[in-house]
């Protein structure tokens, strides 16, 4: 078959073409199921076998929106991504400069503890930060959210961007320096314009894990600041299970992440070459 | 004078970020390593006592834990190569000219399973795959498959959480390949077709180095993400049935919220941070050194 | 349209009722609560009838009180946890909504203050409370521990068999199985036919692996978890006996079954696909409700069947008991709240909005008694029971999550009936001694 895709035939083509549309679809298939389960009411979600075609519902959607209160929900895991993402950025970013422009000892372990941040599993810290914010009564703030995401967001900015710096020729830093320009000048005035590409792709990696995180906000949050994430799973009762409510919660959360993925899909990908492939 | 800066200055830059990540990394750990060598009970916290090593005496020895350890990695050697193969064979497919706006539509939904909130895919998964309103056995039913009890059954649920791994990760896998192909110099590509007709050949010795960097993310970042595995699985089966899909981070999480022993759950959460620490240094040290 | 009318009828003459009491003795609850108006209670409610039914009744509270109920809704499965949390955090729930296996927990660790605090204040206490109307197991169970009561049975539920008659019916039985033994030998068999099961015993791993599945089949043969010295007592021949017998009732039970919760269990019954079930009685209105169910008149409610040490149903349910963390105004706001939502005034009400009252006297009235048919069941199984069910000591949060691991692992033939029995007694005993139960730091809670 690989054979024959490798060959610029005709039948390579329909084959190449045929192949392209089936991963489409798989991708999208469970998009679409989602969102069709999503407008039935809970006696068509318990049709069996599943029903295809039937008169959509939004009974699912004023339900979750107005009277279980997925909006507050929805609006609280904008303002920890967005206050989360900011931060990382403004964090991460002069320190992405100094690992890519300035030598100093210890520089490589410096590095990898950044990066190993991203590696480390999410419970190891939500434990322990649970005990402390309890101790500070943080409990359920917008705040403790956003400062624990940075554990998986600065790695991310730091990541993306020390390699963006590095990428940038050295030659324009030199002619600065030779004007007597401070380092704090050169980041700002010429390193950072160019790095631009880098900033933007690792704030929607950041952005796109902080709303999707859950294990922390399940944690951490009771009610004020629960995210919506948090507030999907919280449909999960054994004693009945509202599939039509939890799949237009689900979509409510999903689709201005797909959205937003899609728009950003080509920096996207771009990021995955630069982070990812050092 | 290249790179040469001053100490204060290199502070200022690094400061922030290193205060912070420590704050919220390191602080939040060292707490963990004192709540791991305590009887800490969330439900008796006045009974908290120093215990020195038991706790990590009774995980070490605790056939649970090294069994969801276990089934981590027995997830991660059959999800990988899986993602591994599927995401080259789509890269190979998105690469190959010819069917420029199909192309460009595929690459673009491959974005949308990478970028679904994890917790959401388990949902999915609970709708999907239900024994009697799923759709999944409705598919199967129309080949003649009878209802599979995908959620009910110890190995089809941990199939099924493959399923959903590959389906999530497999996306991200072939575009990183993708990108790694974008970066082979057109000439050589050409001059190796020319030579040979074989893809194979052409993969293996023209294509493949220049996807060693892309392969060795992927693995590094698939084996920290099983190791956090969490989300997907707490949604969708919640480790069950019997403990057929508890993975390590459910199990921890499952000790220390659910039992409440947080002294325990402690120090399993520092035996995981350990295993993770090691194993990123040994794939970091290894192949980057390769790279070079 | 017809039958809301007639509930807010009811509710009218029920509240002319308590009007009518109240004043002859000089207390009501618009006096009482009077101080403390515009307090706001917070509390934690499940997604279950018995509390829609309450937050339906709330907005009539709140109208008489000025005091203000803030619900924050949890799946049961999370809710422990949630207000755990909340308790060691200090946090700002005012009112603990306490399974009777976590009382042991909130009692030990001083998060509820005892009902006297209350009773003992006449400014506080409606004269009509009446604590024997309550039935005396449901009380102690619910809300009692070490002999001091702490909460007032909310929500409350008792085991019983849901069956499908028309299915026993076609299949030649006149009722329902006396006995666990006839259940498994005679109406398995023959019911279990064309995809069809007898029997589905929802056994997820979660709490209701531990509560419906592995104890349901405990009691009934003379098993329990522990001995009188706190030992396991799991490898005892009754115990064993009881485990068994749940492995053989597998056959008659859809395949699957380790992943069934109460929703699958109830909407198997609810759909035709099996013929009976042991559930709470909390599920009646569910299946009940045409939009929900589909088995219409063919429901019917039975005590749980007996095994060879008799008929011992499940017992489970919730209490409501104020939090100390709370402040002196929301302390009495709340104990209001909850002296009202279980008052015997409201518990005609209470029962028609879907909920199951824990007073004697509602279930005495000729037109609950006509109208819901679980009734004779449920006073039956109230009036003998095992309180200790599950056992309520403070480590019960721990032992659980251990019974559902191993308890599932013993269903699913992972291992045997006696291997996991004796792992499971090994692993309990390990909490208990960390507890301090065997070097006498501890007294032995009953």
């Amino acid at each position: 078959m690989m054979q024959a895709l490798a060959s610029h035939s005709r039948r390579g083509l329909v084959i190449q073409a045929i192949l392209l549309i089936v991963i489409a679809i798989f991708c999208v298939f469970p998009f679409y199921w989602m969102v069709t389960t999503s407008l039935k009411t809970q006696v068509v979600a318990l049709e069996s076998p599943p029903v295809w075609l039937f008169e959509p519902t939004f009974s699912n959607y004023t339900e979750v929106l107005l009277k279980d209160g997925v909006g507050r929900t929805l609006i609280n895991s904008l303002i920890v991504a967005v206050s989360t993402t900011l931060l990382a950025v403004l964090l991460g970013l002069p320190a992405a400069f100094a690992l890519a422009r300035f030598e100093f000892r210890g520089k490589k372990d410096l590095w990898f503890w950044f990066i190993t941040n991203r590696m480390v599993s999410p419970i190891v810290l939500a434990l322990p930060f649970f005990l402390i914010v309890r101790k500070m009564g943080l409990m359920d703030t917008h705040i403790v959210l956003i400062l624990i995401y940075l554990t998986f967001n600065l790695p991310i900015v730091i990541w993306i961007c020390t390699d963006q710096f590095r990428s940038i020729p050295f030659d324009l830093d030199e002619a600065a320096m030779l004007d007597g320009a401070s380092q704090w000048r050169i980041f700002r005035s010429i390193c950072l314009p160019l790095a631009m590409p880098g900033v933007a792709v690792s704030s929607i990696f950041s952005f796109i894990f902080s709303w999707n995180e859950l294990m922390f906000a399940l944690i951490l949050t009771r009610s004020n600041a629960k995210t919506a994430p948090a507030m999907a799973v919280s449909f999960m009762e054994g004693y009945i299970l509202p599939y039509g409510k939890i799949m237009a919660t689900s979509t409510l959360i999903v689709i201005p992440v797909i959205i937003f993925a899609l728009i950003a899909s080509k920096q996207l990908v771009r990021g995955l070459t630069m982070g990812a492939v050092k | 004078m290249r790179g040469k800066v001053r100490r204060k200055t290199i502070f200022t830059f690094l400061g922030p970020a290193i205060f912070a990540l420590a704050a919220v990394g390191i602080g939040p750990l060292l707490y963990a390593v004192w709540t791991s060598l305590h009887y800490f009970n969330l439900t008796k916290l006045r009974q908290v006592e120093f215990i020195g090593m038991e706790n990590y005496g009774t995980v070490l020895t605790d056939s649970v834990f090294w069994q969801a350890m276990g089934r981590t990695f027995t997830l991660l050697l059959i999800a990988l190569p899986l993602q591994i193969m599927i995401g080259l064979g789509i890269a190979l497919l998105l690469h190959k000219p010819g069917n420029t706006f199909l192309r460009t539509l595929t690459r673009l939904t491959l974005v949308l399973p990478m970028a679904t909130t994890y917790a959401v895919v388990g949902l999915l998964g609970q709708v999907m795959f239900n024994i009697k309103y799923g759709v999944v056995n409705q598919f199967l039913g129309f080949v003649g498959i009878e209802a599979v009890n995908w959620i009910g059954d110890p190995d089809n649920a941990f199939i099924a959480v493959i399923f959903w791994d590959v389906w999530q990760w497999t996306p991200f896998v072939a575009l990183v390949m993708l990108a790694g192909f974008t970066t082979i110099p057109v000439e050589i590509e050409e001059a190796a077709r020319l030579e040979t007709k074989s893809w194979w050949t052409v993969l293996r010795h023209v294509q493949l180095p220049f996807l060693i960097p892309g392969l060795t993310a992927v693995l590094i970042l698939r084996t920290a993400d099983t190791l956090k595995l969490f989300d997907m699985v707490f949604t969708m089966t919640r480790g069950g049935p019997g403990s057929a899909t508890e993975f390590i981070s459910l199990m921890i999480q499952r000790v220390g919220f659910r039992g409440f022993d947080q002294g325990m759950a402690s120090a399993q959460a520092v035996i995981l941070l350990i295993i993770t620490i090691v194993l990123s240094q040994i794939y970091i040290k290894v192949f980057y050194k390769e790279i070079k | 349209m017809n039958l809301r009318s007639c509930i807010s009828t009811i509710a009218i003459a029920a509240c002319a009722a308590v009007g009518f009491t109240a004043s002859a003795n000089a207390w009501s609850l618009e006096e009482a609560a009077k101080p403390y108006a515009g307090t706001v209670v917070d509390v934690v409610f499940l997604k279950r009838p018995g509390y829609e039914a309450a937050e339906a009744m709330i907005p009539e509270f709140e109208k008489k009180t000025g005091i203000k109920i803030n619900i924050i809704k949890h799946p049961y499965e999370n809710a422990l946890g949630e207000q755990v949390r909340d308790f060691v955090a200090g946090g700002d729930l005012d009112i603990a909504l306490i399974d009777l296996v976590w009382i042991g927990n909130f009692a030990e660790n001083g998060w509820v203050e005892p009902v006297s605090k209350f009773t003992s204040n006449p400014a506080l206490k409606d004269p009509d409370l009446d604590m024997d109307d309550f039935f005396p197991l449901v009380l102690n169970a619910f809300g009692g521990w070490n002999g001091t009561i702490y909460g007032l049975p909310f929500d409350n539920y008792s085991g019983l068999m849901f069956y499908n008659k028309c299915m026993l019916k076609d299949a030649g039985f006149d009722g329902p199985p006396a006995t666990w033994a006839e259940l498994k030998d005679k109406y398995g068999p023959a019911l279990t036919k064309d995809g069809k099961y007898a029997f589905a015993l929802q056994s997820k791993r979660n709490e209701t692996q531990s509560a419906d599945s592995f104890a349901r089949m405990l009691w009934p043969f003379g098993g329990s978890f522990l001995d009188k010295n706190f030992k396991s007592n799991l490898l005892s021949k009754e115990s064993q006996t009881g485990l068994q017998f749940r492995q053989d009732l597998m056959k008659y039970m859809p395949k699957g079954i380790v992943a069934y919760d109460h929703s699958e269990t109830v909407n198997a019954l609810a759909q035709g696909d099996v013929a009976m079930i042991t559930e709470w009685s909390a599920f009646y209105s569910t299946l009940k409700d045409p939009k929900t169910s589909k088995i219409g008149d063919c429901l019917a409610i039975a005590p749980e069947p007996k095994g060879p040490a008799g008929r011992k149903p499940a017992l489970g349910g919730f209490s409501l008991a104020v939090a100390t963390q709370a402040d002196d105004n929301e302390k009495a706001a709340s104990w209001l709240f909850i002296q009202w939502i279980t008052s015997k005034a409201k518990a005609k009400e209470y029962v028609e909005r879907g909920g199951v009252s824990a007073r004697k006297s509602v279930y005495k009235d000729a037109d609950i008694v006509k109208k819901y048919d679980f009734v004779p069941a449920l006073v039956e199984s109230w009036q003998e029971g095992v309180p200790e069910f599950r056992p309520r000591f403070a480590e019960w949060p721990e032992i659980t999550e251990i019974v559902q691991e191993w308890g599932s692992k013993i269903m699913l033939g992972e291992v045997s009936v006696k291997d996991g029995a004796k792992e499971l007694g090994d692993r309990m005993e390990a909490v208990l001694k960390k507890a301090g139960y065997y070097d006498g730091k501890k007294p032995l809670a009953k």
